[in-house]
């Protein structure tokens, strides 16, 4: 009797579940293509998936009452699967590369169904940081003009692949000054490992990551260009102008998760690190205070400039005919998120800050008052300390090693071009007390020869530091 | 534009065929050497008219499907137009580059596919003579066996000194399976009758070897060659990432990391085409080896 009592009540309710059903019988699904190695997206992608960010922003009433989303996420290891996914229309959302992105757009003019726009930026250097050049570490090559002649990799169509052209162009050396093969990460990876290639260009993390994996030692950073690089978002327009509330939850969502990353980036690091794969030591250098990258959505005018660069140079190879990034640009979206979450849009546009490393130097005892001459050092399981130079920072390093703590990473900064460096990989320059790290040999060794200092390595410095005492 | 030469041609083509086969009886006067030799081919123009139309029809079909951009659960909306391809085809051939990406191709086909089969074969015959050769390399081959090629891509570039190797290694990888596969089954295959035959006639194990293993397995053996053939084109495309230069799977690789439909698709039947042709040349060496099973 009972048994029937339960068989009738759930019957019932299944009933009663079937019937509500078509009421709410739309399900919109959101495909979203991210790079969750490649760690300038993360805040628009795996940050955003991980904290279900998007989730909490979607409309859900007016004419979204009826509407179920489902979300479904795709991850790929570079830009062109994503946009190959997003012309078949499997995919609404994308983020890529500047290179990519452009391609993106312009494969999508030929689209009849919809067009691409570029609704966000995830992260950008104004320098054209994140790119750059590694070799084998035991090799003798330390800047550009040591690959002549030489087997130089690179995925073509990546953001990468416009940095090495615009080296080769800066340099003034003909297209033939190296060899220029294509090559993805993966395969560009396991070729320098095994010296088949005597270096090989990438884009975030690559540049950083295979030197901190302990082959590779970076020759060529992007800032050497000057060119401006960036990842951004790309939406279709038929699924944007169907639903404008769903396009801009997700930019409130990126601009939630670049929150969360700021809050703590060291938590940050090893969160990205345990969704990722990619080294928190890594992230921390691109996405860590006065890291490589900033994080900032808006869409700047000097990116936009840049994307009408990069097209130049696609159309110099015969990948591409008429294009104008600036019509591609969509900033509508961005501008009524930032309207309803009450932020200024246009100062931050405006701004081209990053935040920067602060505090209190515990070693040395005052205050960070020069951020880009500052260092850290991360000591395992303790977390990361911040310091006001190079000085204090290599003393502090030899501090916890004779403490006997596992120091998991310095960072230093670059005394000519201000980018982050991991300190156990830079070149120092010494001299009067001073120590003055490089990522080039060659420029420590102007700096030297300016100062009457020496280049030294880390160890070296280490004992200056120490020798020299506090400075 | 040819899409009208197109359109009638299969009705050209099929309209010949049935007069054509009655004519010959009608008009005696006609050289009767012509008529014997229609008579004789009959079937093999048959089948040449009829794949020629079918190979038309599918590029009418893949074009108006584009053209109008048909979408029934697939969707042709961005598939590129045979014209699309043809035009990066025309732009192609007068690129030496692209010829280069061909020949080094088939260049790597053929060295690939000739030491699977100089290898594949010849072990594939042991293994079915001997048991205990057939013991131990049999486990090891059927777990090898399904690892597809662009797995094998890090480790063959650890593997060998040169890429150019790495690449080989991999179209080897890929056609070698399926040829000492076959052979071994070709070799099951015999008829033991023969074998006790030959034995009682005091046939020694090297000329029951050549007169009778060989021969008898040797269908099986040009199934392997035919499929270890496709095989190797299939791995290709992952072999020549690794080059990152040149190659027709290279080619169709770059293509897609610059998102370039066209060219793709252009890749894609390049490959098409050089897979038939050499497996053309497959079935010819067999018809020339194995004589008496020509249909």
């Amino acid at each position: 009797m009972v048994r029937r009592l339960e068989a009738l009540i759930l019957s019932v309710t299944c009933l009663s579940f079937i019937a509500a059903q078509p009421a709410a019988a739309e399900t919109v699904t959101i495909g979203i293509g991210t790079q969750d190695t490649t760690t300038n997206t993360v805040t628009a992608g795996t940050v955003v998936r991980q904290l279900k960010l998007l989730e909490k922003y979607l409309p859900r009433d007016g004419k979204y009452a009826n509407i179920k989303f489902e979300i479904e996420w795709q991850n790929f290891t570079s830009g062109p699967p994503i946009t190959n996914g997003m012309m078949a229309n499997k995919l609404q959302f994308g983020m890529m590369g500047d290179y990519p992105l452009i391609v993106n757009g312009f494969t999508f003019e030929t689209n009849p169904e919809s067009k691409s726009r570029l609704i966000a930026v995830a992260a950008y250097s104004l320098s054209g940081s994140g790119n750059g050049i590694v070799v084998h570490k035991d090799s003798p090559y330390y800047e550009l003009s040591d690959l002549k002649g030489k087997l130089v990799s690179v995925p073509f169509g990546s953001a990468a692949h416009g940095m090495v052209l615009k080296a080769l162009q800066d340099g003034g050396y003909p297209s033939d000054f190296f060899q220029l093969v294509s090559q993805t990460p993966e395969v560009g990876s396991t070729n320098l490992q095994e010296r088949k290639i005597d270096a090989h260009a990438d884009f975030v993390p690559f540049a950083e990551l295979l030197p901190f994996r302990g082959f590779a030692r970076k020759i060529y950073d992007g800032v050497q260009t000057n060119l401006p690089t960036f990842h951004g978002v790309v939406v279709r327009t038929d699924f944007a102008e169907k639903y404008p509330e769903v396009v801009i939850a997700y930019i409130k969502a990126v601009v939630a998760a670049n929150q969360w990353l700021r809050q703590d980036p060291k938590a940050a690091a090893e969160k990205i690190q345990e969704w990722t794969g990619i080294n928190k030591e890594v992230v921390y250098i691109f996405l860590g205070p006065g890291g490589n990258m900033t994080t900032d959505p808006t869409i700047k005018p000097a990116l936009v400039d840049a994307a009408a660069t990069d097209v130049k140079v696609l159309q110099s190879l015969g990948r591409m005919k008429e294009f104008d990034p600036k019509k591609w640009v969509d900033d509508s979206y961005i501008r009524k998120a930032y309207a309803e979450l009450k932020l200024d849009y246009d100062k931050e546009l405006a701004s081209t800050a990053n935040y920067e490393v602060s505090g209190e130097d515990k070693f040395c005892n005052k205050p960070i008052t020069e951020p880009r001459k500052a260092g850290e050092v991360w000591v395992d399981g303790e977390g990361i300390s911040a310091f006001s130079s190079a000085a204090c920072t290599l003393g502090a390093y030899a501090d916890y090693k004779a403490k006997g703590k596992k120091i998991n990473v310095a960072y230093v900064f670059d005394t000519a071009r201000g980018i982050k460096l991991f300190a156990d990989l830079a070149f120092f320059a010494a001299a009067n007390g001073e120590i003055a790290p490089f990522l080039l040999k060659k420029d420590a060794e102007a700096y030297a020869a300016k100062t009457g200092g020496k280049v030294m390595g880390l160890d070296e410095a280490v004992k200056l530091a120490v020798a020299g005492g506090k400075t | 534009m040819s899409s009208p030469a197109l359109m009638t041609s299969p009705e050209q083509a099929a309209a010949p065929a049935a007069p054509a086969a009655a004519t010959p009886p009608s008009r005696p006067e006609l050289s009767s050497r012509a008529a014997r030799w229609f008579r004789l081919n009959q079937d093999r123009l048959r089948g040449l008219l009829i794949g020629t139309a079918s190979l038309i029809l599918f590029l009418i079909a893949w074009h108006l499907l584009t053209t109008y951009r048909v979408v029934f659960f697939v969707k042709f909306t961005n598939v590129p137009a045979p014209l699309a391809v043809y035009a990066s085809f025309t732009k192609a051939i007068h690129d030496p580059k692209f010829l280069m990406h061909i020949l080094l191709s088939c260049r790597r086909i053929f060295i690939g596919f000739s030491l699977a089969a100089l290898v594949g074969v010849p072990l594939g015959l042991i293994m079915g003579r001997f048991k205990l050769v057939h013991e131990i390399i049999f486990p090891v081959a059927e777990v090898l066996r399904p690892i597809p090629a662009i797995a094998w891509v890090p480790m063959a570039i650890m593997l060998w000194p040169t890429n150019e190797q790495s690449i080989v290694f991999i179209t080897f990888l890929g056609s070698f399976f399926p040829i000492l596969v076959n052979t071994l089954h070709g070799m099951t295959l015999v008829d033991p009758v023969l074998v006790r035959a030959a034995k009682c006639l005091g046939a020694r194990e090297t000329s029951i070897f050549r007169e009778v293993y060989f021969p008898a397995s040797l269908p099986h053996i040009f199934t392997g060659l035919t499929v270890g053939m496709g095989v190797a084109w299939v791995s290709l495309i992952a072999a020549e990432m690794i080059s990152g230069q040149f190659g027709i799977g290279y080619f169709t690789w770059e293509a897609y990391s610059l998102v370039q439909y066209a060219d793709i698709a252009l890749g894609m039947i390049a490959i098409g085409v050089l897979g038939l042709g050499s497996s053309l040349v497959i079935r010819a060496a067999g018809q020339l080896v194995m004589p008496w099973r020509s249909r």
